[in-house]
């Protein structure tokens, strides 16, 4: 018997003995035959399967991708001095030199970009926002007191907020992996910024936002509070989102009321498809896939980015994740990536139900 | 006569509104709209703000880095002056 098998047909045994024992008449040895047989078939040809796969198909698979040893962070850092002139900001920090810096916001993106970056590339082999090692820019003090952070389609930009119900928008790595996130999805399935698919686009900026948060903090699914913006938002009780409770991130602010997000498809907010409806209403109905996301991974356990992780990045980087997809749409291939990650029966595919059953999409 | 000037859009959907008076004739308004008034595609940046513009009874999307330099003072203001509007 092999050292490391229980199984006496898991030896290296010749082809023309194993063909034999596939033709036995004793059952259990005929299986295990085959069993060996199709072992012996991947072993010699995983390798040049693997070549040949892209890295979509190898995340679908499971396997273990290392990063490319040509993957290196590339990252500036410009500080436009509360002005608005982009072209104007002066370079604070770049990776190549890596000197030191002073600024806090400086020293947050820095930190949230770097924590980004490692997360895409350490676990699905990514290279950068793009795959291809675009530069990572990062432009912080961005106007007087704006209390916002956005992805303008090439780079990441932040405000200081206006410190009174707003710090830095550089406080919380979880925002800028969400903003980071929002490159990912731009060249990945390019998902409408608009009503479902809009939401969905904001929900997984959210989510590997989440995630990157939770794997720098190391921190699993019980112990994390699952809340977005927490240090962004002035005041111990208040964050900017709940992804655990979505509509829970701020009750009765004094300024900003209630968290409008729902959490389940019945309280579907509907706003109109313009700038002042939110495009239908992008950041709030992005609750519902968020709720989904979160019931999953809680039901997974362990690390969020461990399980639920791989399924949604091989959502976010599948072909078929139409631009216009709804939360219908998702919830289906989430689905389908668990069963072909995880096998058809697995606790993880059942986690994976169970989270859009929650969300009642 | 009355200016005012609403930002939404952003991480979590606020609404802001400044508003404040000024002495501008129908020719100086009408110019001053022409040139920050938004292109017709408004480009749907992630997590973006957008600005607003009512004066003399119009209300137009405008692109703030295209204020003439004799109006940077007053939007200026205006934007300082942006409080959420609950």
């Amino acid at each position: 018997m092999c050292k490391n098998h229980h199984n006496p047909v898991h030896c290296i045994i010749p082809p023309y003995m194993l063909s034999k024992l596939m033709e036995s008449g004793n059952k259990k040895i005929a299986d295990l035959a085959i069993n060996s047989n199709f072992r012996s078939f991947r072993f010699h040809n995983d390798r040049s399967f693997f070549q040949k796969s892209s890295l979509h198909e190898k995340t679908i698979l499971g396997v273990n991708i290392k990063a490319s040893g040509k993957s290196i962070l590339q990252m500036e850092v410009y500080d436009c001095k509360q002005k608005t002139d982009l072209a104007g900001a002066v370079l604070l920090w770049d990776s190549k030199t890596n000197q030191k810096i002073s600024s806090v916001a400086g020293k947050n993106v820095i930190k949230g970009g770097k924590a980004s970056w490692d997360f895409y590339n350490q676990l699905f082999g990514r290279n950068s926002i793009d795959n291809k090692g675009l530069l990572i820019r990062q432009y912080i003090h961005y106007d007087k007191g704006l209390d916002n952070a956005y992805w303008d389609g090439r780079r990441m930009i932040y405000g200081d907020g206006d410190g009174l119900v707003f710090t830095s928008f550089t406080s919380d790595i979880d925002i800028i992996g969400h903003e980071l996130t929002h490159g990912v999805t731009e060249h990945e399935s390019n998902l409408d910024y608009e009503d479902q698919a809009g939401a969905m686009n904001e929900s997984f900026s959210d989510i590997f936002g989440i995630m990157i948060k939770q794997r720098y903090n190391n921190q699993d699914v019980k112990k994390a509070n699952w809340l977005i913006g927490e240090k962004v938002m002035k005041g111990a009780n208040y964050a900017l989102r709940s992804m655990k409770a979505p509509g829970t991130g701020y009750k009765n602010h004094p300024e900003l009321g209630d968290d409008p997000q729902p959490a389940t498809m019945d309280k579907y907010v509907k706003l109109p498809n313009t700038q002042s409806g939110d495009w239908g209403g992008v950041h709030i109905n992005s609750g519902i896939p968020n709720f989904a996301f979160y019931i999953s991974a809680f039901n997974m356990g362990g690390y969020s980015w461990e399980k639920a992780g791989r399924i949604w990045y091989a959502v976010l980087t599948d072909s078929n994740l139409a631009q216009d997809a709804k939360f219908a749409d998702v919830k289906k291939l989430t689905i389908s990536h668990a069963e072909k990650i995880f096998g058809l029966n697995s606790p993880e595919v059942k986690a994976v139900k169970q989270g859009w059953d929650a969300a009642k999409v | 006569m009355k200016i005012k000037l609403v930002r939404t859009g952003g991480f979590i959907p606020i609404t802001k509104a400044a508003e404040t008076d000024v002495n501008l004739t129908d020719q100086e308004i009408t110019r001053l709209l022409n040139t920050i008034e938004s292109g017709p595609v408004i480009q749907r940046i992630k997590d973006g703000n957008y600005y607003e513009l009512t004066i003399g009874g119009r209300s137009i999307p405008v692109d703030l880095e295209k204020v003439p330099e004799e109006y940077k003072k007053l939007f200026s203001k205006l934007k300082s002056d942006l409080k959420i509007v609950k």
